[in-house]
């Protein structure tokens, strides 16, 4: 079945099969590999697109449900100076550690900065609910909220 | 240095290569794995699966061109189940079809007949039977026993004015490293293979390829790119991920990738070791430890693995850093049908630190001492014997890191006023607790432990390291190593580039027990140090000076006496390259060891230890069960910081390890040794909002002799005395002997109804 929607500002097409997710339609056909695979069931957040400007979980989503929708990933982003910004201070906290969840938890720290939810450090912790086994979150959270603020966490 | 490319998602991780190279003509692996504890296999017919259009091959035992022998201490574990399974799990046949779909289906439809057997859950039983036997060839379900024998236990207790007895359970942890096993192998001409795969040690990866395949090391080149997690699990699995693409990629002549999924990676990979310690422990009057009587007890699972490691490190560590003049410990690993136990951050460390802290405030209280003070009275410093009798004769800081961490926490006056509150309060109550933890440096005993590396200059003065050590979210290469070489060499960060985690570099060890930066550096300290000396000396020639003056600093080498005489590092480097200056070289550094007496545990363990100390504040909520982490103090004894932002990094994540093992992470097995709860829904982990207040942690630079600058190890240290510190801090919130984990909700209010006070 062919879809289309819009992929970082650019309309794409594609054949897919009715039980495909977008994770793996973005991975295996559309080559975006900032989008990881980590549990498949909507727990881990490695996965995490923008559609419509929203956080989601891409393995939780079949490619159908996207026709005629807008999917951002950090590719799209690079060019954003928030995103930069957001980059530069998760370098300078020292909050990516083996880099596996970090694209699906600046996708979704820049929608909240975005949407202009960061007001403490405690929404931070509830918006951002992406799993990170490596740096404990300290400087994560410190990062998106000096993102948000300017101001260091704590 | 690479966060830019981990951050727009540009690192290459194992399943990049795929999509980027191989989708199109690359051959995907399912596993189909036994559902049963223990049996044996009758038959296995892959017909139904082999008439699936897109379904290349079904691989099992009988498949293994080489040796299906991959038993890490011990040789007794098959890559596919030969025979029998022994626990559920167990991979029995690898399917490879033209895509992710075909593969499952195929995996399906292969039909495995199996004649079931006792299965052994519990290693308190199998450790008794002899009628069922995991591994028959064996004869007992002891896999392998340890103990040390120290000085006169009866005497020593004899001398006790307090004793206390406990038997303490830890449970198993998962280590749910976001990425999943992976591997990717591309076959070659001449018989060769390459792996592209997740894991902590190529050059073991290396061994084991060529073992199962039967051909020549030298034919097989295993390339870890950038790792989505390991904490020991992919030290364990990775092998042997690498071993089932390469099987797979060597019979078909394809290039063949293995992704697990999350199911089958829980399911799967071995898991830190669920522990019985029996502990009995004694003090006199004066507060100092008489004598410790232990028994461990490892749940090993189907196969022993890294089982006699981790039971040796349990061992030989059961006495926590403090001064104990008379010991008796005995270990067993014991076989059940369960999965095996094998590496995890703290590698047999933290269970056996559980029992010895919770230990250390049971014998304070009963003194009526403060636990720091009775800790300060017994801990190692510079002159003690440690439990096996090697004199400490450098670099022990704990004592002060206790006493510095104590005083930054304000723990005499905030233990005083925790109690106050909770004489007031009724549904809340907090606590205050404190752990010490002990890890030896590099290998137990006196098993060989070495550093290689190879560093190149290049004709434009930038510099090129070759090393095995991997990158997956510590920093050792990619950091740490970068730095080593530019303050050697004097040329700025940006033009060091590591190629790191490949078998093209010499053996440099493998990247776990915490030796990536201390011990993996030193191969790199060392080469550099040569290219300097040889560059030094033609430095002096050309500027006329002697070399011992010359500082390598900034992209220039000059004269400390006289700085006007100076050459660009540049322009060295291109002198040598026209006088014949050799401008590479490979740094190796044996670890100096010495005797060891296994029958009596006595000798010589490490060639040092690093020490940390944790102070966790908690607040306990006795109606519900849930047990809440407030804030950690945590202080590290473990030699030169090098790069302190990232040991906050290894700290702050080992701390929420922590939490995550004591107070969520738990793996329900059936009565099958099914694990029940193999996905990211039902086994949890912690999130950002499960994340206490961490303070900076305080560091004593106790420097080490053999490690790079001085530094010793950091990576696994904040997760060892995490657990007991937080079960301190609960036990002194409710007034209850904690003697087992997870303190799950559940868990606690039982031992809340069991409490005094409840």
């Amino acid at each position: 079945m062919r879809v289309e929607f819009i992929l970082n500002g650019r309309k794409v097409a594609v054949d897919v099969e009715p039980s495909e997710t977008l994770l793996n339609t973005l991975r295996f056909k559309l080559r975006v590999k900032s989008v990881k695979r980590g549990c498949e069931r909507g727990e881990c957040g490695s996965c995490t697109i923008l559609l419509d400007g929203q956080p989601v979980t891409s393995c939780m989503l079949l490619t159908l449900q996207v026709e005629g929708r807008e999917v951002t990933t950090v590719e799209g982003l690079e060019k954003d100076d928030l995103f930069k910004k957001l980059v530069d201070y998760f370098i300078e906290e020292g909050a990516i550690q083996c880099g596996f969840c970090t694209p699906g938890i600046l996708l979704t720290a820049w929608a909240g900065l975005k949407q202009g939810r960061f007001k403490s450090v405690d929404d931070v912790r509830e918006y951002v609910a992406n799993l990170c086994r490596c740096t404990g979150y300290v400087k994560i959270i410190n990062a998106i909220y000096k993102a948000a603020t300017g101001v260091a966490g704590r | 240095m690479d966060a830019w490319d981990k951050a727009l998602g540009r690192a290459m991780f194992t399943e990049d290569y795929y999509v980027d190279y191989l989708l199109a003509n690359a051959l995907f692996i399912k596993q189909v794995l036994s559902p049963m504890p223990h049996a044996r296999i009758k038959k296995i017919d892959a017909s139904r699966a082999l008439s699936i259009s897109g379904v290349h091959g079904v691989f099992t035992a009988s498949s293994i061109p080489g040796e299906n022998q991959v038993g890490y201490a011990i040789p007794d574990q098959p890559l596919i189940a030969e025979g029998k399974v022994r626990y559920a799990g167990e991979l029995v046949a690898l399917v490879a079809a033209s895509d992710f779909d075909k593969a499952i289906r195929g995996a399906e439809e292969v039909v495995v007949d199996y004649e079931p057997l006792p299965a052994l859950l519990d290693p308190l039983e199998a450790m008794e039977r002899r009628d069922v036997l995991v591994h028959e060839e064996r004869g007992s379900n002891i896999a392998f026993q340890t103990r040390v024998r120290k000085g006169n236990v009866e005497e020593g207790f004899s001398k006790a004015h307090v004793v206390v007895e406990n038997e303490y359970r830890l449970h198993h942890q998962e280590h749910a490293y976001l990425e999943t096993e992976a591997a990717l192998a591309i076959p070659e001409s001449e018989g060769r293979v390459t792996v592209i795969g997740a894991l902590q040690y190529p050059h073991l990866g290396q061994k084991i390829v060529s073992r199962v395949l039967g051909v020549p090391m030298s034919k097989v080149k295993i390339v870890a790119p950038y790792i989505g997690g390991g904490f020991g699990g992919k030290d364990d699995e990775g092998p042997l991920t690498c071993a089932k693409a390469a099987l797979v990629a060597y019979l078909t002549g394809r290039p063949a990738f293995i992704l697990y999924s999350r199911e089958d990676s829980i399911r799967v990979h071995p898991k830190r070791e669920a522990a019985v310690i029996r502990y009995k422990s004694g003090v006199d009057a004066g507060g100092k430890l008489t004598a410790i009587e232990v028994t461990i007890i490892h749940d090993t699972g189907a196969y022993a693995n890294r089982g006699p490691f981790i039971l040796w490190r349990a061992t030989m560590h059961a006495s926590g850093p403090y001064e104990v003049p008379n010991a008796k410990v005995d270990g067993y690993a014991v076989y059940t049908n369960k999965v095996y136990q094998g590496s995890f951050r703290g590698f047999g460390n933290l269970s056996i630190q559980f029992a010895v802290e919770r230990q250390m405030d049971l014998l304070a209280e009963k003194l009526g001492l403060d636990p720091v003070e009775f800790r300060l009275r017994n801990i190692l410093r510079e002159g003690s014997y440690t439990l096996t009798s090697q004199l400490l004769d450098h670099s022990v800081g704990v004592g002060e890191a206790l006493k510095r961490v104590a005083e930054k926490a304000d723990w005499w006056r905030k233990r005083r006023e925790i109690e106050e509150f909770n004489k007031s309060s009724e549904r809340f109550k907090r606590g205050i607790g404190v752990a010490v933890a002990w890890h030896g440096i590099s290998t137990s005993r006196a098993v060989p432990d070495w550093s290689n590396a190879y560093v190149k200059v290049e004709l434009d003065g930038s510099v090129t390291v070759y090393t095995g050590i991997v990158e997956m979210g510590q920093g050792s290469p990619t950091s740490s190593h970068v730095q080593i070489v530019s303050e050697i060499l004097g040329v700025p960060v940006d033009k060091v580039k590591v190629v790191f985690a490949t078998t093209e570099a010499p053996d440099s060890g493998a990247t776990h027990a915490s030796r990536g930066t201390g011990i993996g550096g030193l191969g790199v300290l060392v080469a550099a140090a040569k290219i300097r000396e040889r560059l030094a000396s033609l430095a002096g020639r050309v500027l006329g000076v002697d070399p011992g003056e010359l500082e390598f600093k900034d992209g220039r080498v000059y004269s400390r006496r006289d700085p006007s005489k100076s050459i660009s590092w540049r322009d060295l480097v291109r002198e040598a390259y026209a006088r014949g200056v050799e401008v590479s070289a490979t740094g190796y550094y044996y670890l100096p060891k010495g005797r060891f007496d296994e029958s009596t545990g006595q000798g010589f363990a490490y060639p040092a230890y690093s020490y940390i100390v944790l102070v966790t504040e908690v607040e306990v909520d006795t109606r519900t069960g849930l047990v809440r982490v407030l804030r950690v103090y945590p202080g590290l004894a473990s030699g030169k910081i090098i790069n302190p932002k990232q040991v906050e990094g290894q700290i702050e994540g080992a701390i929420a390890q922590a939490i995550g093992y004591t107070l969520m992470e738990y793996l329900y097995f059936d009565e099958y040794g099914r694990v029940l709860n193999a996905n990211f829904t039902d086994y949890v982990i912690p999130t950002p909002k499960d994340i206490p207040e961490i303070e900076k942690p305080v560091y004593v630079e106790d420097k080490f002799r053999h490690g790079a600058f001085g530094a010793k190890g950091v990576g696994e240290m904040a997760l060892i005395p995490g657990p007991a510190s937080i079960a301190n801090a609960v036990a002194h919130a409710l007034g209850v002997n904690i003697t087992s984990t997870p303190l799950t909700p559940w868990r606690l209010l039982e031992y809340i109804k069991r409490s005094p006070r409840g």
